[in-house]
């Protein structure tokens, strides 16, 4: 291994790389730093993420963009048309706000699940949206990835995951997105040139190496949710109630009409995939059906097969798509009472 | 290259010589000589290095020294008050709640951070309140005892 990398884990602790850090006092001073270094600067928000890969060596960034200096980028607000909240909103400020409480509270419910109490207060929503993919071969020291070569993902060659060169199969485990995306939630994005919005499911890519959509030196600015309708559900599984990504998490979004037929389902898994995963065929055939034991079962089984999970933690393929399936089950069963 | 980072730090303020690159784990142990702050996973997984900044639990290894210029750090040397122990503290101690103490400074500025916002908060919300503060020696249940406590004479 390089000694360069080699020097990060001297006296047994992980020291930070040199680099610049910039402050800049508003959006469009960040936007302009960050399109100006498009390979050398990363976007430091809550640093619970982006720190812990820079301590690892997989990230070395010459420069880093703080975004917390910039005032009015954290915020909660309702509308008539919805709910918009600002990138730089904490998780910890998502689970106290009472508008959440009384009127998304599904929101607070799966912040409230991310790692814990002090991650929350750190954390952005923001930040939690456009955190890395994971990988048991990635997420690791210096020292630890010092055995095998430098894998894709890090800047190597191979994926230690499939043996194959040039492929990355990292798992996206964020606990927002998936939730967001059942909820139809749209962001705004802020670059050099013009400020854009689209769907948040289209912010991501599905490709391990590469998983964020964003453009040279765009910045995430705020989420926008439409009014609740329906009914939300989000269940993480993990072997702790606290602290882990999960092993495989469902959102479970459905609208039903007045005849207790389902008008809408949404069934967004993370864990199991390159990206958050939308189960459409089982969709689709939740579509205007009221549910009962076999429909559950059917749907549950067709999930199943729209997830791809890799072998890429502690927990098998195997596992999580028995797990995927059972979450599903669950989740249609309490909702359908 | 080194520059000036001026700290706010237990109700001082301090002028420190250091690279950007820092964080504010190691500015706090090894510029300021506050070994109270403790260096567990290094990586913002057990909770042992947490700071109150602007009364708010943060993670100090994962923490740039600079981004905290001009907010206000509490350590765990900086909770008692001319000699008086914090009632956390206090209750740490006469409940068995400490045994080698590694965990401890991170358990108590969780605690007294989730208690101003929670003065009355059940068992189970103070369990979740600590989960990201890993003990290896306790078993937590003193702990919660002692937090308890305090919420309980509040």
């Amino acid at each position: 291994m390089p000694y360069a990398l080699y020097a990060f884990h001297k006296e047994g602790r992980m020291r930070l790389p040199k680099f610049e850090c910039l402050e800049p006092r508003s959006l469009k001073e960040a936007v302009k730093a960050f399109a100006a270094d498009p390979g050398g600067a990363l976007i430091l928000a809550g640093g619970t993420d982006l720190i812990v890969n820079m301590k690892h060596g997989v990230i070395q960034p010459k420069r880093l963009i703080h975004l917390k200096a910039i005032p009015r980028l954290a915020y909660i607000s309702e509308g008539k048309d919805g709910l918009r909240i600002g990138a730089l909103t904490t998780l910890h400020e998502l689970v106290s706000s009472s508008l959440i409480k009384k009127k998304y509270p599904i929101l607070g419910q799966a912040a409230k699940e991310v790692a814990a109490y002090v991650h929350r207060v750190m954390g952005t929503l923001g930040g939690n949206l456009c955190q890395g993919n994971r990988c048991r071969f990635y997420n690791q020291s210096v020292f630890w990835r010092g055995v095998r070569p430098t894998c894709y993902k890090a800047g190597g060659e191979i994926c230690h995951v499939v043996r194959k060169p040039k492929e990355c199969h990292s798992t996206y485990c964020g606990d927002m997105a998936p939730v967001l995306i059942a909820m139809d939630a749209k962001i705004k994005l802020v670059g050099p040139v013009e400020e854009r919005t689209l769907s948040l499911k289209r912010l991501y890519t599905q490709d391990g190496k590469k998983p964020l959509s964003l453009k040279k030196g765009e910045i995430l600015k705020e989420i926008f949710i439409p009014p609740p309708a329906g009914n939300t559900l989000y269940l993480k599984w993990r072997l702790r109630d606290s602290l882990e990504f999960p092993i495989v998490s469902l959102a479970l979004h459905l609208e039903k009409n007045g005849e207790n037929r389902i008008d809408r389902a949404k069934i967004i898994f993370s864990g199991v995939g390159t990206g958050p995963v939308e189960a459409s065929e089982a969709e689709k055939m939740l579509k205007g059906v009221s549910l009962d034991g076999p429909m559950i079962e059917n749907v549950s089984n067709q999930a199943v097969k729209e997830i791809s999970p890799m072998r890429t933690s502690l927990a098998s393929p195997a596992y999580k798509r028995k797990m995927a399936g059972i979450l599903l089950r669950q989740a249609l069963e309490k909702t359908g009472s | 290259m080194k520059h000036i980072l001026k700290l706010h730090v237990n109700g001082e303020d301090f002028e420190i010589l250091t690279e950007v690159n820092k964080t504010l784990l190691e500015v706090l142990r090894e510029n300021l000589g506050l070994t109270g702050t403790k260096r567990g996973c290094d990586v913002g997984a057990c909770g042992a290095c947490t700071v109150l900044i602007d009364g708010k639990p943060q993670l100090s290894c994962l923490t740039l020294a600079t981004v905290v210029q001009g907010k206000k750090i509490i350590t765990i040397e900086g909770l008692a008050r001319e000699g008086k122990l914090h009632p956390l503290q206090k209750a740490f101690v006469e409940k068995g709640a400490i045994q080698c103490g590694f965990c401890t400074p991170g358990m108590i500025l969780t605690a007294g951070a989730f208690l101003d916002e929670n003065p009355h908060p059940s068992e189970g919300e103070v369990k979740e309140a600590i989960s990201g503060n890993i003990c290896r020696c306790t078993g937590y249940v003193k702990i919660v005892e002692a937090i308890l406590s305090v919420s309980e004479n509040q």
